[in-house]
């Protein structure tokens, strides 16, 4: 009996420091964290309670990175709201584009703009799409909107547009309301000019300006704007109204060409007749 | 931790009283971890402040009476925590049985006033992390050692610079004891 005893105070610590892991092995077999009961849940409760009583304490650690991370979600949501809202005004307006599509007279090839040009006041477009999709010169382009210009020039993948901005474009147009005719033209201002509108026709602003049966260039019955102003031209008999395109040249993104080419026996005829009369002027 | 409590183990106040004075520092800190060790957590990581009270007892004691400290204390940590009662106290008593090698009877001062005290929390801390993680890793279904790597080294290197603090409270008795 002594020998045990000597035995256990000599490796006492030993004894002791196994026994100890057997009660914590066991413990740790027996622990359910998901069950608080007895004691622990009277500490965990009071200890919830002590936390909730010091919250007051500010912690600025805490506080900066709690800050940093509220920061960085605002960064992101606000990128996200902008990705948001562009692809809100996309989508308007390919929507628009396909209502368009399946409204039009003629048939349309979509294509993007890829490049702007201003010169002199003659305002071109690069398109990306050329003779390989159709397109050859002569075509006229529009957006959903309305008329934007035709094609002076094409490569097998671009085509150049020349818009209605043009100091040399002159277009046959009529008051849709009315159908007085006249013709329109551009003169470096924001807005486009109606020509040839007598004093004494009807003209309101407001009424819509298309291009007119008379057109040879274009197709007929393509919008191309509002009119704006009306004013008398002091010693003229014409009006000058003045007209806000439905295309804008400086928004201009997407854009549809119309395979539509002017009828060649009506624009050889007409071309028959200016030399006839250039002739008859040089006698 | 306390200079005072020197004074009690040298035989002014009894044994006993010197246990009840561990024992209120242990409930005292651990009221601190529970309440305010957010103050100096520093990248997700806090020390182990009782880690440093078990090192410490096992050193001033013994590794007997520090190995029912580290009980003690582990199994009062799981209760305020919401570990799985028993895994710091398991880790907690090898903490103390590995520091009880270092005791030295009636040099206490010249081994917790020293770097050797550091180096003893240093490695049982290590030796507690790794016991501690494997009974995390066993809930969680984490990578051990890539856990182990990334916190228990980190964890060890805090606990061990918050040591300093322990340490240089027995500093100025080992040099009257000089």
């Amino acid at each position: 009996m002594q020998r045990i005893i000597n035995f256990i105070v000599k490796f006492k610590e030993y004894i002791t420091f196994a026994s100890l892991i057997v009660i914590c092995l066991a413990l740790i077999s027996m622990g359910d964290v998901s069950k608080l009961g007895g004691y622990r849940a009277v500490i965990i409760g009071t200890v919830g309670w002590m936390q909730e009583a010091f919250a007051w304490i500010p912690n600025p650690g805490a506080l900066k990175s709690e800050n940093r991370a509220v920061r960085e979600l605002n960064l992101r949501q606000s990128a996200e709201i902008t990705r948001m809202r562009h692809a809100l005004i996309e989508n308007k307006r390919l929507r628009q584009m396909i209502e368009f599509k399946d409204d039009a007279d003629y048939e349309v090839i979509s294509a993007e703009v890829v490049g702007k040009n201003s010169v002199e006041m003659r305002n071109t477009l690069t398109l990306n799409r050329g003779k390989i999709e159709g397109i050859t010169e002569g075509m006229s382009v529009r957006t959903d909107a309305g008329l934007a210009g035709q094609i002076v020039s094409s490569s097998d993948n671009y085509s150049l547009v020349e818009s209605i901005f043009n100091r040399n474009v002159r277009i046959s147009a009529k008051i849709q309301r009315t159908g007085i005719d006249g013709i329109v033209a551009w003169e470096g201002d924001e807005y486009l000019l109606l020509k040839n509108i007598p004093t004494s026709f009807d003209v309101q602003i407001g009424d819509v300006v298309l291009t007119s049966n008379f057109t040879n260039k274009y197709p007929k019955n393509v919008p191309i704007g509002v009119i704006k102003q009306i004013k008398d031209d002091p010693g003229s008999l014409f009006f000058k109204v003045e007209i806000e395109p439905y295309v804008n040249f400086s928004t201009i993104e997407q854009v549809f060409v119309m395979k539509y080419i002017p009828d060649e026996e009506r624009l050889e005829l007409i071309k028959e007749f200016e030399e006839k009369l250039i002739a008859r002027k040089k006698k | 931790m306390f200079p005072y409590l020197d004074q009690l183990n040298t035989g002014k106040k009894s044994k006993g009283l010197t246990y009840v004075v561990y024992t209120l520092v242990a409930l005292i800190l651990s009221l601190a971890n529970a309440l305010f060790i957010e103050f100096i957590e520093i990248g997700g990581l806090t020390p182990d402040l009782l880690l440093i009270l078990v090192v410490w007892i096992a050193l001033s004691e013994g590794q007997f009476v520090g190995l029912f400290f580290g009980f003690g204390i582990g199994l009062l940590f799981d209760m305020t925590s919401h570990d799985v009662i028993g895994t710091n106290a398991l880790a907690k008593t090898v903490v103390a049985f590995i520091a009880g090698y270092f005791y030295k009877e009636g040099k206490q001062d010249q081994t917790i006033g020293s770097v050797r005290f550091l180096i003893t929390v240093f490695l049982a801390s290590l030796f507690h992390n790794i016991i501690y993680f494997f009974f995390y890793i066993k809930v969680s279904e984490m990578d051990y050692w890539a856990l182990f790597t990334e916190y228990g080294l980190a964890i060890s290197l805090y606990t061990t610079i918050m040591s300093i603090f322990a340490m240089l409270l027995m500093i100025p008795r080992r040099e009257i004891n000089r």
